[in-house]
């Protein structure tokens, strides 16, 4: 009960990695500043991280296909994987549907 | 209690769904990257297709364009996976068929070849890592042709059966080169002996021709010079001499027979190395005796299993690089030296020489076809690769060892033949005639032949000689009664074959009766006819000591 509080007070914060600018990774990161602009309206952070260039930090969240996009906070870690053209998909998997 | 040791029912229904979604989304297309799991690198997914695609191409092109035949099939070869385009042009059928039914590929096998075949792939299906066989096809226009071919087992890392794949490659072509290159250094290596066989026959036919026309003049003479006994001491000594040079004369023909017998007939039999080795260095001997000593060193050893026409070839070619590997002019100086000895299964026979010796750096090539060392024109380069190739068809084995300067030695060794194999020649007693006379019919068309069997026969039994098969057969229907009808084998108007065929129609009770008198030259036919028959045969020139024993065994 009480994390769904939490959840709400916690800034969004997501990961999405990429393979440089494959069709679907510039597509993916449009659809995520979109979605983000227009639901959460500044309150998160994005960060874009390329898999080419990073490999390692991939690994460590355990990446493996591109684009994915991940929900690190507030917990559980979610991840949604694809080109996010599904905005409703996104959102459920965000919690914020 | 830490966390992430154990995964939770929520978590594992987690990954799944991620997993899930992560297939959703490499087929609906969704996926720029993949990270390798071997190498934990992300591989894009564009490279790897342009890279799949052009390792596809690269295989299309390479399998498309290669002469042979390249197929890949099921691990159960119920499915045909490839064939590459060569089959059509091998095989001269279409490719389709054989993708709908794989048993095709079995249909068009030749019915004698098929269980080979079949059992071989079987062995492919199961534990036997590859195979490699020679088989005949047919195809449609006819046209029978030789395949090699090899098939291999392909497994994943984990040891699965994964496919089988293989090479078929046409050999109808080499086949038939690698035969016709035998046969014609058959005839270049009898071809480098005429001349000194020429001289070896000339000289004692030289002294039968002098003597007999002596004979013949004393004769002659003989009004003028009433004693008998005379005339039996003039004479003696050169019919002595002519009898021996027509019988050195004969022992080098037989010896020129064992070179050749045709190709097509190629049986292993019973043989004994030491009477091949004899002939072959009887034939060679005008190529040795300038050069060297022959020193013959054969130890007691049983009959070993080998074709005698192919196996003299291989000791005359041995005897005749062994005498070109030494120089002319000093022969004390040199030896050649031949053995034979018994090795466990195997008969070694061993040609050696004191000659140049082999260099070490191309003694491996020795056997190599085409590899010669001799000048243009005096070898052809094929000599020692075709011994290689007969001894080995032959189940032996043929080595070198060389030493420079001292002198190179082949070792030929050959299995020993099974016991029932060695088919002893039966001596041939010349039995004191004591039987009764008996009645003989000679048939041959030529009139020095039955001439000369009539005089070793008349004082002991009835001789009739007649110059054709047809006109003693008419002497059989006509009622006539013989013990023994001698009948040559090769006649002009009717052979002694169809002669011994027409009289089991007309005469049955003779058929038994009938010897066959054979030349030396035999058809294909007369061979086959020869070896099935159960009438006996006799070879001309013979001694008639051996005629009148055999005779003699159908007066009893």
């Amino acid at each position: 009960m009480a994390t769904k509080t939490e959840l709400s007070d916690v800034k969004l914060q997501l990961r999405l990695y990429v393979a440089g600018n494959a069709p679907n990774s510039v597509r993916a990161i449009a659809n995520a500043r979109a979605i983000c602009e227009e639901h959460f309206n500044g309150s998160h952070d994005l960060e874009i991280v390329d898999l080419l260039d990073h490999p390692v930090r991939g690994l460590a969240d355990g990446i493996v296909v591109t684009p994915t996009l991940l929900k690190l906070m507030p917990l559980p870690v979610q991840r949604v994987i694809g080109n996010l053209s599904d905005t409703s998909q996104v959102l459920l998997a965000l919690g914020r549907a | 209690m830490t966390t992430g040791a154990v995964l939770s029912t929520h978590d594992l229904a987690q990954r799944l769904a991620e997993a899930e979604a992560t297939i959703e989304a490499l087929l609906s297309g969704q996926i720029d990257a993949v990270v390798d799991s071997k190498t934990q690198t992300p591989v894009l997914l564009s490279k790897a297709q342009a890279a799949l695609r052009e390792s596809n191409e690269k295989f299309h092109q390479l399998a498309d364009n290669i002469t042979d035949v390249f197929w890949i099939r099921s691990p159960d070869l119920r499915e045909v996976q490839y064939v590459s385009p060569a089959y059509e042009r091998i095989w001269g059928r279409p490719v389709e068929p054989l993708y709908a039914d794989p048993q095709k590929w079995m249909e068009y096998i030749l019915p004698e070849d098929r269980d080979r075949v079949a059992t071989a792939f079987a062995i492919l299906t199961g534990d036997g890592p590859s195979v490699d066989l020679e088989y005949r096809i047919a195809r449609p226009d006819g046209e029978i042709r030789w395949v090699r071919s090899r098939g291999f087992q392909v497994r994943d890392a984990a040891g699965v059966l994964i496919r089988l794949i293989g090479i078929i490659t046409d050999t109808t072509e080499p086949r038939r080169l690698q035969a016709q290159l035998m046969v014609s250094d058959r005839m270049a290596s009898v071809g480098t002996l005429a001349a000194g066989v020429a001289h070896e026959i000339n000289n004692p036919l030289a002294a039968v021709i002098a003597n007999l026309e002596f004979v013949a003049e004393s004769l002659g003479s003989m009004g003028s010079q009433p004693s008998a006994t005379w005339l039996l001491e003039e004479i003696k000594e050169p019919l002595e001499e002519a009898r021996e040079g027509a019988q050195r004369v004969r022992l080098i023909v037989r010896d020129l027979k064992i070179f050749s017998r045709s190709p097509a007939d190629e049986p292993s039999d019973a043989v004994d190395v030491k009477a091949i080795m004899e002939s072959s260095a009887r034939m060679a001997w005008n190529e040795i005796r300038h050069r060297a000593r022959l020193v013959k060193d054969y130890g007691v050893v049983p009959a070993v299993r080998a074709n005698e026409a192919r196996l003299g070839q291989v000791f005359l070619n041995l005897l005749i690089n062994a005498a070109q590997a030494i120089p002319e002019g000093r022969a004390e100086h040199h030896e050649i030296r031949v053995s034979t000895r018994l090795a466990g299964e195997r008969v070694i026979v061993e040609v050696g020489d004191t000659g140049a010796g082999i260099p070490p750096e191309i003694i491996g090539r020795v056997f190599d076809a085409f590899f010669t060392t001799k000048p243009i024109g005096v070898g052809t380069g094929l000599g020692l690769a075709i011994c290689h190739r007969i001894v080995t068809n032959q189940g032996g084995e043929l080595t070198v060892e060389s030493e420079l300067g001292r002198g190179t030695t082949f070792r030929v060794a050959l299995l020993v033949a099974d016991e029932a194999e060695s088919k002893e020649p039966v001596p041939v007693k010349p039995a004191p005639v004591v039987g009764r006379r008996g009645r003989i019919l000679v048939v041959d068309d030529e009139e020095l032949v039955l001439h000369g069997v009539k005089r070793m026969l008349w004082k002991e039994h009835d001789v009739v000689v007649v110059p054709a098969a047809t006109a003693a057969l008419a002497l059989c229907a006509s009622g006539e009664k013989f013990d023994v009808i001698l009948c040559d084998l090769m006649m002009p108007d009717m052979t002694g074959m169809d002669f011994h065929g027409e009289l089991s129609r007309i005469a049955p009770e003779m058929v038994d009766r009938v010897i066959f008198m054979t030349g030396g030259a035999f058809t294909a036919r007369a061979q086959q006819f020869l070896s099935t028959t159960s009438t006996e045969h006799i070879e001309k020139p013979f001694h008639a000591a051996n005629l009148r024993a055999m005779i003699q065994r159908y007066l009893r």
